[in-house]
């Protein structure tokens, strides 16, 4: 009796010192559950206030497709404001309903329901064992990173799919680089660089639940030790490149000489006669006018304009005809020769023929047969002819032979000459007059005539001042035009 | 000429053969598909249920219908890890089979409603609903011919008939608890069918562990 009375005494004196603070529990509240590998789950709560008291927690729940209400059965493993539900306990596919229920001396509190199926709340435990290795290889190094998975995780069975996914840092940066690996327990870096450290985690997620927390970081140095093998190639390279740079400027140095070596001059072509020496000295008309003349290949025809006859006996080389009648350009050979007119001229005892015809080609180059025959054309323009005794030529032969027709040999044997003043001197004279119908012409250097007085049927005659030569240009196969040398001087 | 007559059937027999070893699948080959085909059935009923749920907060939680009363509930299916790793393969595929069959009605039900939903994102759901439907479609066309090769017990298919009818509610609060309802029976489904083709491709792949 005593004793109650001084339990209920003592009671209310405590009750009293604290009646201000002392309250029924708060209301806790059920934070998640999380299922690591779809066999087990665990919930967690937080407590209301305490009220002061003393409080517990109990854990209830029930479950579909089973009949009454039960309580946690493992407060403990979890930790605190845990409950975990072992395999026995757990079942997929179904719903429960959890409640959380706070007590104290003054009384309880019930959280709200949570619902939850397993299949929603799965999450893995992060992969385990991370480990790095460094390749070095010549060209740049590879990282390989292997772990393991999750402890807890049955990868065999099939009951959960397990993918997985990693990520890379270089040194401090904030920037990660995320690779998804699939199932594999490895995965390989070619992306990196010597000479940094390099962050890897790993996480890992089951079927259609949620990501693990990323993995502890692991890091790895990359040597760069690789770079000292370079100075030796860098070395190399240096000096490859101060001896170019020298030959460079050697080059540049001795470019006109260089330049003669790799590109040698082509000689030109020599126009027999003409000095190019002469020609830069800016030389006599005679030049000039040689130039103006022999420039006229494919031959034209032209005018005299004074009153002097004049016409053009052209000759042609037959060897050169023959070979190139398939050109279009110079098909032959010319000769000019213009009928030297000299009056009292020495060198009149010849049996020259001067033909009053001129020949006329076409600027088109018609190719000549191959016969040697020349195409005189009458042309009687602006010609003044006078009235000489003419012998027709038959055939040219050669070059410097000359068939006259018969009947048109004079008696007299005489040719006559008419000096042209004036007019640029590509005569040739000549050389000798067999029987009375061939006539043998100078091959010469026409400018080079002096006259020469033997007997009635010829005369040599040449020129004394070195005149005009003329010019044969051969033509070769490949259709350049090269000179040939004339022939000697008789 | 008798001769040449056998061996020209021996000949045809021969390519037929050839041709009948070389066109057919292997079985793990086909289970990998499946299997591929359920994760991505059951991944977009997720998202719907995401779309669905993200302008309502669960307060429909409360007034919904418990799962146990999803049609396909009375069909007896593993509840944990380990009943299921003691189903018969045929069984495994009987029961995935019949789970896919029952909500090809209700999926064109879900479709129909889906048109006339009360919800922001209705377009988007709608669509989504479509290609759940082919989506479920083709793997039940897999699963088919999957059983063809599993023997006489993988044909069998338990009937769960769909007694919801036409009609997911009147007024729009309704319509849209049923419609949340009954996606999240497909979605429970779907994860099952999901776990057991898994569950099977990992058997049949005994030689690659990287499959399971």
């Amino acid at each position: 009796m005593r004793r109650d009375l001084r339990g209920a005494l003592l009671l209310l004196l405590t009750a009293a010192v604290q009646s201000s603070s002392m309250s029924a529990p708060g209301k806790p509240v059920l934070l998640s559950c999380r299922s690591p590998e779809k066999e087990t789950f665990t919930c967690w709560w937080e407590p209301g206030s305490d009220g002061g008291l003393p409080t517990t927690h109990h854990l209830y729940y029930e479950r579909e497709r089973l009949e009454g209400t039960y309580e946690c059965p493992d407060y403990l493993s979890a930790g605190r404001n845990s409950c975990f539900f072992d395999k026995n306990h757990t079942s997929i596919w179904v719903d429960y309903y959890l409640t959380v229920t706070a007590s104290n001396a003054l009384g309880n509190a019930t959280s709200d329901p949570f619902k939850m199926d397993v299949m929603e709340i799965v999450k893995p435990d992060a992969p385990g064992n991370v480990t790095l290795r460094v390749e070095e290889r010549e060209a740049s190094p590879c990282l390989h990173v292997r772990w393991m998975p999750p402890s807890n995780t049955d990868t065999k069975s099939g009951w959960v799919t397990i993918k997985y996914e990693l990520r890379v840092k270089k040194d401090n940066s904030n920037n990660w680089k995320e690779y998804t690996s699939g199932t594999q327990t490895h995965f390989s870096l070619y992306s990196v660089s010597p000479g940094g450290v390099y962050t890897v985690q790993v996480r890992c997620l089951l079927d259609h639940g949620s990501w693990s927390e990323w993995s502890n970081t692991t890091f790895v140095k990359i040597s760069n030790y690789l770079q000292n093998e370079r100075p030796l190639s860098m070395l190399i390279s240096i000096l490859s490149a101060i001896l170019f740079i020298m030959a460079g400027l050697i080059l540049i140095a001795k470019r006109k000489s260089v330049k003669q070596w790799v590109l040698p001059p082509v000689p030109g072509p020599k126009i027999r006669g003409i000095n190019s020496q002469l020609l830069q000295s800016g030389g006599s008309d005679d030049v000039g006018n040689v130039l103006i003349i022999k420039q006229s290949f494919p031959p034209i025809y032209f005018v005299w304009q004074d009153q002097m006859e004049d016409y053009l006996i052209v000759t042609e080389n037959e060897d050169w005809l023959s070979s190139n009648s398939q050109k279009s350009l110079i098909p032959a050979c010319f000769h000019f020769n213009s009928e030297i007119h000299s009056k009292e001229s020495p060198c009149h005892q010849n049996d020259w023929e001067k033909d009053e015809e001129i020949s006329q080609v076409d600027n088109n180059n018609k190719p000549f047969t191959n016969t040697g025959y020349v195409d005189f054309q009458r042309h009687v323009e602006n010609v003044d002819v006078k009235h000489v005794d003419y012998s027709r030529v038959k055939e040219v032969k050669r070059d410097n032979i000359l068939f006259l027709e018969k009947e048109k040999v004079q008696s007299s044997g005489y040719i006559h000459f008419q000096r042209q003043e004036g007019i640029p001197e590509d005569y040739s004279g000549v050389k000798e007059v067999e029987s009375d119908h061939l006539v043998v012409l100078q091959k010469q250097n026409a400018a080079d005539l002096s006259c020469k007085d033997e007997g009635n049927h010829y005369t040599e005659c040449a020129l004394h001042k070195p005149r005009k030569p003329h010019v044969c240009t051969e033509l070769s196969d490949s259709g350049y035009v090269d000179t040939i040398p004339a022939p000697p001087l008789m | 000429m008798a001769l040449k007559k056998t061996d020209g059937s021996k000949l045809l027999m021969a390519v037929v053969c050839l041709v009948a070893v070389c066109s057919s699948v292997p079985i793990s080959d086909l289970l990998d598909r499946a299997s591929q085909g359920s994760d991505k059935l059951h991944a977009l009923s997720t998202i719907i249920s995401q779309d669905l749920n993200s302008h309502f907060p669960p307060i429909g939680q409360e007034i919904m219908p418990r799962p146990s009363m999803c049609h396909t509930s009375s069909l007896q299916t593993p509840s944990d890890k380990q009943q299921t790793l003691q189903v018969s393969e045929s069984d495994l595929l009987s029961l995935a089979r019949s789970l896919l069959q029952a909500w090809s009605d209700p999926l064109l039900v879900l479709s129909a409603s889906a048109n006339t939903l009360h919800h922001p994102d209705q377009t988007s759901i709608s669509n989504q609903i479509q290609e759940l439907q082919l989506h479920s479609k083709s793997l039940g066309d897999g699963l088919d011919i999957l059983s063809g090769k599993m023997g006489p017990a993988a044909q069998t298919i338990s009937l769960l008939p769909f007694s919801g009818g036409n009609d997911i509610g009147q007024d729009r609060i309704s319509q849209l608890i049923n419609f949340n309802f009954l996606l999240s029976c497909f979605r429970r489904d779907s994860h099952k069918i999901d776990s057991f083709l898994k569950v099977l491709r990992c058997r049949a792949t005994k030689a690659q562990p990287q499959m399971c």
